[in-house]
């Protein structure tokens, strides 16, 4: 399938560069009580085909982190500092320079998959939309097959029935699918996935999660993976970062930090979490 | 949907019904002596019990509701004093002209409300906002007489370009609507700037935007798609409100419509027409409201009923 092709040629830089490299991001969010600095100046990579995993507590930055590096802070109550570079493009010098990566070589997928879609368009609108403006198809009739097929590859069935639907007329998890294929729209080479099975229910979060990483073996996607959820990090990352009001306390491959953490907040997180190593890809049941 | 009809002509009717029965006993409770209006003030007692006794007023006022509630439910909402027509026909004849001035001050402050308080959504908490934030407070402020009157001394007196009173050509139509519409841009304009502040902080915004959507699509399909609904409302019931007569506006301009009518009617205490007035622009609000609630669906497929299973 063309949509699958592993490293669609972006320049040099896309090619051979990281997908992300993060250096020193700084973000500043004017609060009532002054100014506070949410993320303090923390540095990562992401390769193709990568997934690397930002955890941490509530509070922790680690939102604020994806947001912030995406631009989706509100203007007026943040300053982004640092160096971000996104496939090459340099997105924090030039203020422009964010709107030619988004959606296009990099998408988000949603905390909240309820509150992500306009209640008022039907969910093949907002889907043809991202498709059009992302330039992967010349006519309407053009969108609304390549909408079916993306449905189709995030397993909904019966696709021409769902783009008609408004998205109060679907379930977290389907809807959560259909954020998922919306970010596949552009086919990006990187995910941004700020906790995208925290608002939903147990059984559908690991269909979720097996679909990100079915996406991610199909066409080399590079993931940031934003969680507070020790067992999804474990299952999904190659490399985790342990966040801790706005820093990286902690960082290396995904086996290490979770078998031996050095830290007392990452052993404070793995103990949170009640039945850790719960996630069995075999016994994760298919949501329907 | 099949019951939701009748019953809301039901409970409108109803509400005009109890309408008209307050304002019934309130005019007839209220200084002023009809007969002595109708007959002028040289007029004797003799003269006066006449006209008391030709109208109906020398009854007791019990008698002469029910006389009333008969005629209503004939059609018939009795003889103009003053006029000396049906009630119902004058009152007719008055209203294609506040239904052209309502609905023009509307379309007006629909055209430069929405585009302006979108602006200032845009622009939260910048300088240019305040500035247009001030100007709405004045449009807000400002008495509608006052306007009116400072409009008609500025362009009808010093810079003679639009006609003083009444409605004998279109641009007659000028004046007045904008002395209504100032009013309703400015509210309307603060609400439409407080409802897209609220939706273009919404967490859908902020994921259409991470797509690459523009801005310009992002503002009018995505925050307005949703601002829509409560400000049409708004749009509506305002409208509906205007129908029941500008009045001060209409008296300022002397505009032939039902709001100065109804001042006429209360000079002269002219009971039917001050009643059917009162019937014909209260049906009318009703009927106004219940198109505006019949129109929801339209706007919001969350309260479409009966269409679609849910999954």
């Amino acid at each position: 399938m063309k949509t699958q092709t592993l490293t669609p040629p972006r320049g040099d830089s896309a090619t051979t560069g990281p997908l992300l490299s993060v250096e020193n991001l700084c973000v500043e969010l004017m609060t009532a009580s002054g100014i506070v600095r949410a993320v303090d100046g923390v540095s990562f990579e992401i390769g193709r085909g990568e997934t690397v995993t930002i955890i941490g507590e509530s509070g922790s930055g680690k939102s604020t982190t994806a947001m912030g590096l995406l631009k989706l802070l509100p203007r007026d109550l943040a300053v982004v500092s640092g160096d971000v570079s996104i496939t090459g493009v340099d997105v924090l010098a030039d203020r422009r320079a964010i709107r030619k990566v988004r959606g296009r070589t990099v998408a988000l997928i949603p905390q909240d998959p309820m509150t992500a879609l306009s209640p008022v368009l039907t969910v093949g609108s907002q889907l043809c939309e991202a498709i059009l403006v992302a330039g992967r198809a010349g006519s309407k009739a053009e969108a609304r097959d390549r909408a079916e097929e993306l449905l189709r590859k995030v397993h909904i069935r019966d696709p021409e029935a769902q783009l008609r639907k408004f998205p109060h007329q679907l379930s977290g998890g389907m809807l959560q699918r259909v954020l998922i294929a919306a970010a596949l729209a552009g086919e990006p080479d990187l995910l941004i996935a700020d906790e995208p099975t925290s608002a939903l229910d147990v059984t559908v979060q690991a269909g979720i999660l097996d679909l990100l990483l079915e996406i991610q073996e199909a066409n080399g996607t590079g993931i940031l993976m934003i969680t507070h959820d020790i067992g999804v990090a474990r299952l999904v990352s190659d490399r985790i970062h342990v966040m801790k009001n706005g820093r990286f306390v902690e960082s290396g491959d995904a086996v290490d930090v979770v078998e031996n953490p050095r830290e007392t907040y990452t052993q404070h997180l793995l103990d949170s979490v009640p039945r850790l190593g719960a996630w069995d890809e075999s016994a994760a049941p298919k949501e329907g | 949907m099949l019951t939701y009809i009748p019953k809301r002509i039901g409970q409108g009717l109803l509400t005009v019904f109890l309408t008209v029965s307050v304002v019934f006993v309130l005019i007839r409770m209220a200084p002023g002596d009809p007969a002595a209006a109708y007959a002028g003030p040289l007029a004797t007692t003799e003269q006066l019990a006449a006209v008391r006794e030709q109208f109906g007023l020398d009854r007791p006022v019990w008698e002469q509701y029910l006389i009333f509630i008969q005629q209503l439910f004939t059609g018939q909402l009795g003889m103009s004093y003053s006029f000396q027509a049906p009630a119902f026909e004058v009152v007719l004849e008055r209203l294609p002209y506040t239904l052209t001035l309502a609905t023009a001050s509307i379309v007006l402050a629909a055209i430069v409300a929405i585009p302006l308080g979108v602006w200032m959504a845009n622009r939260a908490n910048t300088g240019k906002e305040l500035g247009a934030n001030m100007l709405t407070i004045a449009g807000q402020s400002m008495p509608d007489f006052w306007t009116g009157i400072m409009l008609l001394s500025l362009f009808a007196v010093v810079i003679p370009v639009f006609p003083a009173s009444g409605f004998a050509t279109w641009d007659g139509l000028v004046l007045p609507t904008i002395t209504i519409a100032i009013l309703q841009i400015a509210l309307v304009s603060r609400m439409v700037r407080r409802e897209m502040s609220n939706n273009l902080a919404l967490p859908y915004l902020t994921v259409a935007r991470s797509r690459g959507i523009a801005e310009r699509v992002l503002t009018w399909r995505y925050a307005m798609g949703t601002a829509a609904i409560p400000v049409f409302t708004a749009l509506g019931t305002r409208f509906a409100a205007m129908l029941n007569g500008v009045v001060v506006v209409e008296v300022v301009f002397a505009w032939p419509g039902v709001g100065s009518l109804i001042v006429r009617a209360l000079e002269t205490r002219d009971y039917p027409l001050i009643q059917a007035a009162v019937v014909v622009t209260s049906l009318l609000a009703i009927a106004v409201q219940l198109l505006i609630d019949l129109a929801y669906p339209l706007l919001d497929p969350r309260v479409r009923l009966g269409k679609a299973a849910s999954a």
